[in-house]
This record gives structure tokens, sequence and C-alpha cells, in this order.
């Protein structure tokens, strides 16, 4: 019996009947006789106990650096979302008035800024907001993805219509976009959000046009769809894990995408205003002290902040997108 | 027959590792190939076919080694073969392949000329414009028109019969003195495939190569092949000339696999095909692997390995059938008229 | 092949002229305070007046019709704030040589690293714990998930600090472009090494390769001959994407080192809302990077012999 790591408790049922059909009990003097024909036993080397996502659970559980990035994602964002809630909990904005530029102390954990505000509370205040426009973007991403996808695979009449949409935009970096529309529209939370999804729908639909596409032609689809396979079930069997893989990708790659955007678009200044902390403002405001060794706490706490939670997703949403790939469950 | 062994294969174990696994994919297998002979290895999808000839070459995939055993050829035995360079000597030069899948196995980006010319170059020792003369010539021996012309073009250029041809051209112009072909027409038109055949078979008899056909397919075996071996779940369980294989088969497996030939249909009754599955070799397979689904196997197949038992000096057996203690089991009906049918079997190509 | 390019062409400039037409009718949608150098002072009839001067009370169609005419005679307006009444199209001129080379360097820079490093990285997928591979990976990571705008922060931070480097770049220092061009090609050694990494891992694994190995080729020869040959073919069609990577990533780190050249214009003009060069650069990008696709695909035609077939034209 070879040793087998991933052993369920399936596969152990399975090796105990195979066991059991495989070394009937025969005493010597019987041994050239007929034995007994079961048809059940005959079929047992084709047994499989494989079910998707439980693969693809294993898959991700494989790796310790994924495992790690989840377990501190997680963490980072529940603690985003709990801060406010807890009790000693001050506003954002409160300014504390005298206690301008204090270094990160037992009142203040990463300090005030030049104005007196407490960087702990603005930190994760502007962690919120970013991730909500992180999350908002993802989401319309994914749902506008989703729909133009479907309609663009199965409705023939308009792939001609959307190919020459996708052609065209996809010209235009994203940044851009997302440059022209703050300039014509008021900065603000909204206006970000809507710059970000103005475009980027366009590569999710596409990909989900193809395995569209491929559900509707594969040779396999046809085959499951000739013995009877109800259309649903070749969607949630056939369809899903490919798109599955292709879409969490996509939504957790938009979350540091849009985190970075913000940086950015704040910085030429066409960025949520300054009353809102977001990462993008605190990195901004930071900025200014980047050379005055006693201050840059102020930028270099955020840039932490920031970058622990773009680069978890990051790893997440890969390893994620690695391990839910049914290409991958075969190694 | 007393012929001159090329190539000694004795206890041969392949295994793989795969997710923690271990799959003992080619489990004892002896085998010696005569020099300028066609063997034929046959046996469905899975058997270790493939697998067993890859590792005369070390073409084994990364998680798959040798576990014990000998390949013993001109006095190395490749089973200790470790090195790229103790391969490098062996690929090519020795023994070349020729692919299943045509429309794959050439570099898109490439020009055929090149292709062939890296063989050239590698094993005839020639250069410039005496290599482009050596290219010409094996393209135009392996049937291809306008070789000048054909020189210069990429595959996307060719039809999968004429890609064919020119990994044959491959294989071929590295001189070796084993051919090994891997379902060589599996992946063509059945119009296309008599020809690829035949011409296999000028280039051995004008290159005096040894042949291993690998296949699933009965008539591309009755077709070309001197000798039979019949694969089963990572063991031959018998051998013996083309004659007798098809038309005194004694293992049951064998049996099945004739009986599977749809040429032997009768009008109006379904096709046979073999019930149940090959055993999962991720577990250690214990006695005869194909007795759970040999509906007339022995107890003693569920308990012992059978051994190998002669037939006659040239054929032979793993199974208790052919012990004198068993009782008589005759083959199938049907098998016993191959005798005439193989005769058209042989006709129809 | 010509055929191939020439329709390739006709389609780009279908694409910019429609681009374009989105664009500017977007833009009338600019806040108008940023027509005049002093909005706040003015009246409500030499607002007017200065906006008819402008052409802009008339319809739409009427004003695209009017930017062509103009564009077509090289006129894309004057700046009013950035640079009063000096024509935009000269500070254009002014500008693009210095953003050109500092773009072209960090862009060879990025293929002279970021090339070695993919093969490197995929020549220790092969072995056994796969160093190169990961410490690669680490780095491809790193520059990926952390955005450009806050890793730039970081060099410049330790450039000063570290380094003693200044703060503002002088075009007549090379040192000083240091750290600029630096930045710049993180991101695309980056994306290179882990392309090239990924296709030449993928390609590995074909057929021909083992075709390749069974004739007897040796490794070193599988992977100079036909796997870095074949990986690197895909990867010309991200050269564009990575000209317009370098693009935008110019906007900030020309403003951060106060480099004179496109990037950092267009971040000061839309900081001082000058709407005639925001357009203008704005529309100048998106020329660029439809300019940047077609350069990719004409490659990409010149290097496969598959696609003059003209089986992968359109979309990508």
């Amino acid at each position: 019996m070879s040793v087998s790591r991933y052993k369920d408790r399936k596969t152990e049922e399975l090796s105990a009947s195979l066991e059991g059909h495989v070394s009937r009990d025969y005493q010597p003097e019987e041994y050239f006789q007929l034995a007994e024909y079961d048809p059940s036993a005959a079929e047992l080397g084709s047994y499989s106990n494989y079910s998707y996502w439980g693969s693809t659970f294993r898959a991700f559980l494989r790796s310790p650096v994924a495992v790690f990035f989840l377990a501190l994602l997680v963490l980072v964002l529940a603690f985003t979302f709990i801060e406010p809630l807890l009790p000693y909990a001050p506003e954002a904005n409160t300014i504390y008035r005298g206690d301008t530029n204090l270094r990160p102390c037992a009142e203040y954990w990463f300090g005030t800024n030049s104005i007196g505000q407490d960087l702990w509370s603005q930190i994760w205040s502007g962690t919120r907001t970013s991730l909500l426009i992180g999350f908002a973007v993802a989401c319309m991403e994914a749902v506008l993805g989703v729909i133009m996808g479907v309609l663009w695979g199965y409705v023939r009449k308009l792939d001609f219509l959307f190919t020459e949409i996708y052609n065209i935009f996809d010209n235009v970096p994203q940044t851009l976009v997302v440059i022209i529309i703050s300039y014509i529209l008021r900065p603000g939370v909204s206006t970000m959000i809507f710059a970000m999804c103005l475009t980027s729908w366009l590569q999710t639909a596409r990909l989900v046009r193809n395995q569209v596409l491929i559900i509707r032609d594969r040779d396999y689809n046809l085959a499951s769809r000739c013995l009877g396979t109800p259309t649903w079930r070749i969607m949630v069997k056939n369809l899903l894990p490919y798109l599955v893989s292709i879409l969490t990708l996509r939504m957790a790659l938009a979350v540091p995408a849009a985190i970075g955007n913000e940086v950015f678009i704040t910085y030429i200044g066409l960025g949520v205003p300054l009353e809102t902390p977001t990462l993008g403002n605190l990195i901004k405001a930071g900025q200014v002290v980047i050379n005055e060794p006693t201050l840059n706490y102020q930028l270099f706490l955020p840039v932490l902040i920031l970058s622990i939670v773009t680069v978890s997703f990051y790893i997440v949403g890969n390893s994620f997108a690695d391990a839910a790939d049914p290409k991958n469950h075969v190694k | 027959m007393d012929r001159e062994t090329i190539l000694s294969v004795h206890d041969l174990d392949v295994k793989f590792t795969l997710r923690g696994q271990t799959l003992h994919a080619i489990r004892g297998v002896s085998l010696d190939l005569y020099q300028g002979e066609s063997l034929a290895i046959v046996g469905e999808s899975g058997s270790g076919k493939s697998v067993f000839t890859k590792t005369f070459m070390g073409l084994t995939d990364a998680n798959g080694y040798v576990d014990g055993g000998s390949i013993l050829y001109n006095g190395m035995d490749l089973a200790k073969f470790t090195t790229e360079k103790e391969w490098r000597a062996i690929r090519g030069r020795e023994i070349a392949m020729v692919m299943q899948d045509p429309m794959t196995s050439l570099n898109p980006l490439k020009t055929i000329g090149d292709q062939i010319e890296e063989a050239v170059v590698l094993h005839q020792g020639l250069k410039g414009e005496a290599a482009k003369k050596a290219v010409l010539e094996t393209l135009a021996q392996v049937g291809i028109d306008d070789p000048e012309r054909r020189y210069k073009q990429y595959p996307h250029e060719f039809s999968g019969g004429m890609r064919q041809r020119v990994v044959i051209a491959i294989a071929v112009a590295c001189r070796p003195k084993i051919l090994i072909c891997d379902e060589p027409t599996t992946a063509l038109d059945v119009t296309i495939q008599a020809q690829i055949l035949e011409l296999i078979k000028d280039l051995q008899k004008k290159y005096d190569l040894t042949t291993v056909y690998i296949t699933h397919d009965l008539g591309v075996v009755a077709n070309v092949a001197d000798r039979i071996a019949v694969m089963y779940a990572g063991d031959i369980v018998e051998i013996g000339s083309c004659d007798e294989v098809f038309y005194d088969p004694r293992h049951p497996y064998t049996w099945a696999l004739l009986s599977s030939l749809p040429q032997l249909g009768v009008k109006g009754q379904p096709l046979y095909s073999i019930a149940g599955t090959p055993p999962n070799l991720f577990h250690e397979v214990k006695g005869d692997a194909f007795a759970p689904r040999n509906p007339k196997a022995l107890k003693i197949d569920f308990v012992e390995r059978p051994p190998y038992f002669d037939v006659s000096p040239t054929h032979k057996a793993r199974t208790w059938l052919l012990d004198p203690r068993a009782p008589k089991v005759e083959p199938p009906e049907h098998i016993k008229q191959l005798r005439e049918q193989g005769v058209r079997l042989r006709v129809r190509h | 092949m010509a055929r191939y390019i020439l329709k390739r062409l006709l389609r780009s400039l279908l694409t910019l002229f429609i681009i374009i037409t989105i664009v500017f009718s977007l833009l009338r949608l600019m806040p108008i305070e940023g027509y005049f150098q002093n909005y706040e002072k003015m009246s409500q009839t030499q607002i007017d007046l200065g906006l008819a001067e402008l052409g802009l009370d008339q319809p739409l169609p009427i004003q695209l019709l009017n930017f062509y005419t103009d564009l077509l005679h090289g006129d894309l307006g004057v700046s009013n704030k950035y640079r009063r009444n000096v024509e935009v199209t000269q500070i254009i001129a002014e500008k693009i040589p210095i953003s050109m080379t500092i773009g072209l360097i960090s862009l060879g820079i990025a293929l002279a690293v970021g090339l070695p490093l993919g093969i490197l990285m995929a020549r220790s997928t092969r072995t056994r714990y796969k160093i190169g591979d990961k410490l690669g990976t680490v780095f491809v990571v790193l520059i990926q998930a952390i955005p450009a705008a806050v890793y730039y922060l970081i060099i410049q931070f330790f450039g000063t600090s570290a380094f003693h480097m200044p703060l503002r770049a002088n075009m007549n220092e090379p040192i000083t472009l240091l750290l600029p061009i630096l930045s710049l090609s993180l991101g695309n050694i980056a994306y290179y090494a882990m392309w090239l990494r990924r296709y030449m891992v993928d390609e590995s694994n074909k057929d021909y390769v083992k075709l390749a190995r069974a004739k007897g080729v040796s490794a070193g020869d599988i992977s100079r001959k036909h796997v870095f040959r074949n990986a690197f073919v895909p990867l010309v069609q991200f050269i564009p994407t990575s000209v317009i990577l370098t693009l935008m990533g110019s906007l900030y780190v020309e403003s951060l080192y106060s480099i004179p050249g496109m990037g950092g214009l267009l971040v000061t003009v839309i900081q001082r809302q000058d709407n005639t060069v925001v357009q203008a650069l704005v529309l100048f990008y998106a020329a660029i990077s439809i300019l940047g696709l077609l350069v990719g695909d004409i490659l990409m035609a010149l290097l496969d012999p598959r696609i003059t077939l003209g089986k992968k034209e359109g979309g990508r």
C-alpha cells in the first residue's frame, strides 16, 4: 500500500474494499479453481474521489506562503472594519491641539500629524476608504464583466459590436481614463469608483466571453449535452470552475490596483478631498516630510499598511486562482 | 530463430511520484529486442507502453524514475544513466523517436529545413551546404515533393500527414539503430495512415532499423509487426510472433483485446468491449492485474502473480491458465476463428 | 505581409479617430475656469466673450470639425495659464525629447535586465530547490503588488537619504537621472521577467521540445534555439504595453524629480487647470498608446510566420 498524504475517509473506505476484493482468502488446495466473477470489483480501478472544491482548497492550503498571507489579510481586513467600533475609537479627524507632529508613543500609537490628528485613527479610516473604493471597483468589474461577457458570448449578434468596442477601448490605458474622468468631474470617492470601473470591466468581460465560447463549443460540453446533461449542470460543473479561477484573480488584483490608482490620482491633485482620510491623502501628506528623519514616520506608516494590504491581496488572489484552476489539480 | 539481441530489458520498474503518492507504472518488465525486427507493443491507454519505451531514451517526465532492473544496450546499462551527457550519446544517435501528434511535435517558429538540419548536424557531422544537401535528400526520401521549396517553409504550411513525414525525416536523419514509433498514425486520417506505415517500413529496410511500434490499433499491428507484446497495467502479459499472438493467444487479456476488434463483430450484435477498468496503479497490484475483469479468473489469480509460461520458444504468456494444474479454459469461439478472419485483417490494409 | 500591416495601420487610424472624438467630446465637460487665466475676476460677459473667441459656444459637431481642421494644420491651441499664449505644440515639442530619452533608456535597461532575469528564473524551475526562481518571484510580486506610486517614493527616500542622490534631476548631469530611470525600469523589469519565465516554462513542456530532446539536442541548445526564441515572440506584443506603463509612470516620476518632461507637464497643467494643454496631452498620450499597440502587432507579424495567414488578427 503506498503512503498517501491526502487520503480522506472515502479513499480509506475504497482501499479497504479494494483490498477485500483483491486479496480474497483462498486456501492453496482450491487455487486452481475458477473464482467468482464480481463485476463491481472490475470497475474499481476507475474510482475517483475527485471533487472540485476539495481539490481547490487542498491545493491552496498546500502553499504555506498563501496561507500566511490569507491569515494576514483576514486579520487586517477584520481589524480595519472593527477598529471604529472599539471602545476608545476617536474620530479620525479630531484635532488634538498642541499635540502636533508627535512621534509614535503610548497615547498616539502611530503618532500625530502636522495639525495634530491621531495617525492611528487616520490610517485605519484611510484604509477603510481605500478598501471601499477597491471593493466597489472589484465588485462592479465582476458584475458588469460577467453580465456583458455572457451577453457577448451567447448573443451572436452582439459579438461584432462588443469586439469592436473592446478593440477600441483596450488601446487607452486605464490611468489615462481615470485622469480624464477625474479632471472633468468633481473629485470624490464616487467619481473615483466610476472612473476606474468605466473601462476595466472590458477585460473581465472578454475573459468571461472566451470561457462562454468554450462551454458552447468544446467537445466535452457537446458530449455532455448529447448525454442529456441539463444546461445548469454544465454551467456549474464545466463553466464555473474556470470562471472562479479567472474572476477571483481579476477581483483580487482589482483591489490593489484601485488602491494604487487612488494614491496616484491623489498625488496629481485629482483625489478625494482632504477631509476624507484615504491612503492616498495620507501618503501625499507624508511625502512633504519625506526627508525629515524625525517626521517621515508619517509617510512610512501608511505605506506599510498599504503594502501589507496590496501584497496580501496579490498573493492570495494569485494562489487561489492557481488552486482553482482545474489544470493544476492533476499534478 | 537465433537472432542478435540489440536491446535487452530486464525486470524494469518505473515509478512516478504524483501528489505525494507513488504510481508504479512499469512493474518488472523484461523484453529482448532483436536486431532488425519490428516489434509492436499493444495495450489500452495507460497500460504503460509509452512510458516503457521513453525509459530507453531517458525521456520519462521529471517526476518519473527507474526503480530497479536494467536496460542493456551495446554493453551499457541505460537504466543507470543519470546525466544529460550520457543520454545525449543515445538520443537520436542510437535510438530515435516518432511521436504521436505531428501537429505539435514540430517547432512552429522554425523552418522544416532548420529542424531536420539540426539532426543532420548533430548526428551526421555535416555542416553548411553538405548539411543542406543531406536535408534535401532526406526530404525526398520521406516522399516530400519539391524539397527545395519545402525546405524553407514552416510547419503550419504542411498538412498533418506531411508533417508526420517531416518528423520521420528528422528521426531518420539522426541515423539511429532503433526507431520508436509512438502511435505514429493515431492522429492522422485513415487514408494517410497506410502511407505512413509503408514509409516507415521502407526506411526500416533501407537503413536496417529495428523498429518498435506503440499502438492500440491492432490493424496497424497486423500490418507491420514481426512480433507483438501485449501490455496490461504496466506489464507485458503475452509476447510472441505476430501469428502466434493473433492465432494462438493464451492470455485472457489478449483474448479480450482481440475480441474488441470491430472486424470480429457479428452483424446485429453489439460490439464486444472489455468490462471494467484497469487497476489503479497507485495501489500495489496483487496477483494477476487482469483478474478482477476476467470472468474466467482462477482463485490463484487473486493471490499470486503468475510467472511466464512458454508456449513455444518464441511465445510466452503470464497466466496461470498455462499451469499444468489449471483447468482447461478454452478461448472464446470467435478467437479460434481468427485464423480465417486474420487473413482478411491483413488484406484490408 | 504588406497587406496585413496596411490593414492594421488603417485600423489604428480608425481607432485613433474614434478615441480622439470621444475624448474631445468628453473634455468639453472640462470646468470652464480652466480656459482663463483670472477667471475669478472676470464678469459673465467677459467669460461669454472669451468662450466665443475660443469657439466653445458652437455646437459640438462644429467644434469637432474645427478641432480636426486645426489638428491637421498642426495647431492644438494656446496655453492659458501654464505659459500664457504660447502654442501648445511648441510646449510639447520642447518636452518630447526629454521624456523620450528617459523613457527609452529605462525601457532598454528593463529589457537588458528583465530578459536575463526571466531566463534565470525559468532555468531555476528545473533545479532542485528553485532558489533563483523563488527570489525572482519575490521581487516580481513586490513590484507588481505594491503600487508604483508607493515604491517610487521608497526609492526616492533611500536614494536621497542613504546614497545622497539629489532630489531634483538635472538633464545635464546624467547621475541625477539614475533614480528616475531606476524607478521607471523596475516595473518593466518585473513585467518582462515574469512573462518570459512563464512563456519559457510553458514552451518547455511542449511536444516539439520533447522531440528536440529525443533527437539529442543538448539542454543548452534547446533552451537557446527553441525555448527562448519561441517564448520571446509572444513577449514582443507586451513591449507596447510596457511603453504605456513607462508613459504612465513618467507622469509621476518626472514630477517627483522635477524633470521638465511631458509627464511632469501633465501633472502641472492638471493642477493649474490649463484646459487646452490638458486636452492636447491627453490626446497625445492616447495616440502614443495606439501607436504602441500597432508597433507591437507589426513586430509580432514579422517574427511569427503563422500570423500572416490572418488567423490572429483583430482582438488580442
